[in-house]
């Protein structure tokens, strides 16, 4: 991890921070598994109980999680943003994050207004306050990358789905009338897929992708303006949906074409890297891309023929290109994380980076996660294969689950066991 | 000074992480008489705290062309500028 912007090693938060994030996102992730087990193929209908439950089982579950758990590593270290008392704050997200999720579920569920409220209330404090003090510390930095900027403009819109949410489910609890219940659900679900999801894995991207695969980077007219651009066409469509019964279908088409040239301008920059062998992070970035052009082509598609089994197929790529960028950030964070805070406690015998996850382990995550792609669009025609898609959903984050705990045990035992490196030099006395 | 080895790396086309593994190993292997010279397509922040919190003497510099001269001791009296090619 790189930053022109100075920074100290203590500002990084201490380990544990990132791995119980990844935990809880791990966690949810065999909760989707199960739930697909359970819901079977009701998953592919939006209108379905089952299709909300399963949504936010990974958007607020599995992908806020890791999310989070990044941001809380790479604002420090990328961004050069001093999150003052990180422990202290992962607890004070993590904890009401885990208890929101899982009552808003029950919300679903159950259609009880006490569960939406409390969900309602947990999560929106949450939510809102972590995103408002990073967003607060990043608009303080005094020199802006093109990542950082759009960093910015994905919390904006974190607070803003946020807020749409809060209307949704006080209209759902019976506290309001719901008069723009329509409207404001567009709203937040553009904003979630597009404006934060999407706006997230894009600015990170302008700095991993060049710094972690040495290829050229982004040109100017996608690093500049993308993130402003999206985050301005998701504003007028939602404002524009209150006086235009088609405003989405204009700005959706207008996305499409920024997301399909962001895509395929990031497997260019791929394809220009000097090193010829792949490993398992490139695949996934690979993969995650692909799909995101899928995605997008799909979306066109069904906003000329509405065609239900490839909305249901779009909504497997769509989770499935965030996932993947989630999976590949997780290989590369989990095995730095151990090896360098060891290192930088000076234990001599910090395992290397391969010895914390090894490539083929990363590699065969890739392939449980390929085919757990491809059953999910299988089982859209052939829907007994939902079964075999929630096992392979179960295994694959089994997977990273039992890498997170590895990882932490090595990092413990190095901790109880290891041998530190002394310099013994004199610091110096200026 | 002029006996002083100079322990190369050019990590500008080596994907992360690998740079900075390499730049810790050879760092722990420093001894009095030689030092590590590293060029790199970014300024590498971790590995200069931490070679700056192990005690090392440390220079980071950016040349013309954008690419950063990293130079790192055990020796604090060798004079880093001096070494330094930008």
């Amino acid at each position: 991890m790189f930053s022109q912007n100075g920074l100290s090693l203590d500002q990084a938060p201490p380990i544990s921070v990132v791995f119980r994030f990844f935990l809880s996102g791990s966690i949810f992730g065999l909760l989707a598994g199960i739930l697909t087990l359970l819901f079977g193929t009701d998953i592919f209908n939006a209108d379905t109980s089952q299709a909300l439950i399963l949504t936010h089982t990974l958007t607020l579950g599995v992908m806020l999680s890791f999310m989070f758990g990044a941001l809380f590593q790479m604002l420090p270290v990328i961004a050069g943003v001093k999150l003052t008392a990180p422990v202290k704050k992962a607890n004070l997200v993590q904890y009401p994050l885990v208890v929101g999720v899982l009552l808003l579920l029950s919300a679903f569920y159950t259609g009880k207004a006490v569960f939406f409220i409390s969900a309602s209330m947990l999560l929106g404090i949450t939510i809102i306050g972590i995103a408002f003090i990073m967003l607060k510390n990043l608009l303080a930095l005094p020199n802006h990358s093109h990542s950082t900027k759009g960093m910015t403009i994905a919390l904006s819109s974190l607070i803003l789905l946020t807020l749409f949410a809060l209307y949704l489910t006080a209209t759902l609890a019976g506290l309001l009338e719901g008069t723009l219940y329509s409207q404001v659900k567009t709203a937040h679900y553009s904003f979630g897929l597009f404006g934060w999801i999407t706006l997230l894995i894009i600015s990170i991207s302008f700095q991993v992708i060049e710094m972690f695969y040495v290829t050229p980077a982004y040109p100017a007219f996608i690093s500049k303006s993308l993130p402003l651009r999206l985050f301005g066409l998701l504003l007028l469509g939602s404002i524009g949906a209150f006086f235009f019964a088609q405003s989405w279908f204009f700005v959706d088409i207008v996305i499409v074409g920024f997301l399909l040239c962001y895509a395929l301008m990031t497997l260019r920059r791929l394809s220009q890297r000097k090193r010829p062998i792949a490993d398992a992070t490139v695949w996934f970035w690979r993969t995650g891309m692909m799909l995101l052009v899928l995605s997008a082509s799909a979306t066109l598609t069904t906003r000329f023929h509405p065609i239900p089994s490839l909305q249901a197929i779009n909504y497997i790529f769509f989770a499935g290109f965030a996932l993947s960028i989630v999976f590949a950030m997780f290989y590369k964070i989990v095995p730095f994380l151990t090896w360098f805070h060891l290192n930088a406690q000076g234990y001599f015998t910090a395992p290397m980076m391969h010895e914390v996850i090894h490539p083929k382990t990363a590699m065969k995550h890739l392939y449980i996660h390929l085919a757990t792609l491809a059953a999910f669009v299988v089982s859209v025609y052939f829907t007994p294969i939902i079964y075999l898609a929630g096992s392979l959903t179960l295994l694959s984050f089994g997977w990273m689950l039992w890498q997170i705990v590895h990882a932490w045990k090595l990092y413990v035992h190095t901790q109880k066991t290891g041998e530190r490196f002394e310099m013994t030099i004199p610091k110096a006395k200026d | 000074m002029s006996t002083t080895d100079k322990i190369f790396l050019d990590a500008r086309e080596l994907e992360h992480p690998v740079p900075l593994e390499r730049a810790i190993a050879a760092i722990r292997e420093l001894g009095e008489k030689n030092y590590f010279y590293m060029i790199h397509r970014k300024n590498p922040i971790p590995l200069i705290e931490l070679a700056k919190e192990q005690g090392f003497s440390v220079l980071n510099k950016e040349d013309a062309q954008g690419t950063w001269h990293i130079l790192i001791a055990k020796d604090r009296s060798l004079d880093l500028e001096a070494l330094c090619d930008v």
